[in-house]
């Protein structure tokens, strides 16, 4: 791209091409190269989505048993089970 | 001696994410209690190891990695089954089941290899920082990051495959009706 040749510079038909096919893969166009150029909604989501499947386990607390345990362990004077 | 209420509560505080944590490694609930459970154990018979007004999570996190991949990370043929057990484990939570969408995300998650899952459910879900998420998993801050950027990647290319037929025309609309949902 950064050269003096500017192969941007390419015929119509092959520019079509090129469009077309990022519209048929779906709506992730910018992520083509295959970086971290993903576009900007589609992180959010991805965000989005990771923390509602973590909060799914997150809120149910602390189990009881985990509670008690680490109870009895805190009031131990040689910390062992 | 008696522990700290203070550092306690640290403890008990960190749990339902350190929880969250080992369902992602071990893909079964049961075993991540178990995890949890040794990791506890391990840490308050350690807890002068630990020094005060340091990360908490991220110490009981260590903790709990190291461990998975001590002893559970033997059973090499029950951890790559983790990876498909991962995605059922998670269908035992019923909240979100309702949405296509969200099915569809625990599905690509499922499919990433474990470190990258592991890194961006520690940048991403846990909230931890990219220094952070490194010493939890003993690599440099780099890698870490390429880890993330790869998953987000392959998930945004597994959620664009899976779902053209579900999308509709416009993916814009659609992203911002899934974002709207949830606020």
């Amino acid at each position: 791209m950064k050269t003096g040749k500017t192969v941007n510079l390419q015929p119509p038909a092959s520019g079509e091409a090129k469009a077309e096919d990022r519209d048929a893969m779906g709506r992730l166009a910018t992520q083509r190269k295959g970086e971290v150029r993903l576009g900007r909604e589609v992180q959010v989501r991805i965000g989005q989505q990771l923390r509602a499947l973590y909060d799914d386990v997150v809120s149910e607390g602390v189990p009881q048993h985990i509670a008690d345990l680490v109870r009895k362990l805190s009031d131990q004077d040689d910390g062992v089970a | 001696m008696t522990l700290d209420p203070a550092i306690r509560d640290q403890v008990l505080g960190t749990v339902p994410s350190l929880r969250a944590f080992a369902i992602s490694l071990s893909g079964n609930i049961d075993r991540a209690d178990d995890l949890v459970q040794e990791t506890l154990l391990r840490a308050l018979a350690h807890i002068d190891s630990f020094q005060p007004g340091t990360n908490m999570p991220a110490w009981l996190f260590t903790i709990l990695r190291n461990l998975f991949r001590s002893e559970y990370r033997k059973r090499r043929r029950e951890v790559e089954d983790a990876d498909g057990r991962y995605a059922e484990t998670l269908k035992s939570h019923p909240e979100q089941t309702g949405r296509v969408e969200f099915n569809e995300f625990r599905a690509a998650l499922a499919k990433l290899p474990s470190d990258q899952r592991e890194a961006l459910i520690l940048v991403g879900a846990s909230g931890f920082s990219y220094e952070d998420a490194a010493a939890i998993c003993g690599c440099a801050v780099g890698t870490i990051k390429s880890r993330v950027n790869r998953a987000r990647t392959r998930l945004a290319d597994l959620l664009a495959i899976d779902s053209v037929d579900d999308f509709g025309p416009d993916r814009a609309t659609r992203a911002v009706l899934a974002g709207g949902g949830r606020s």
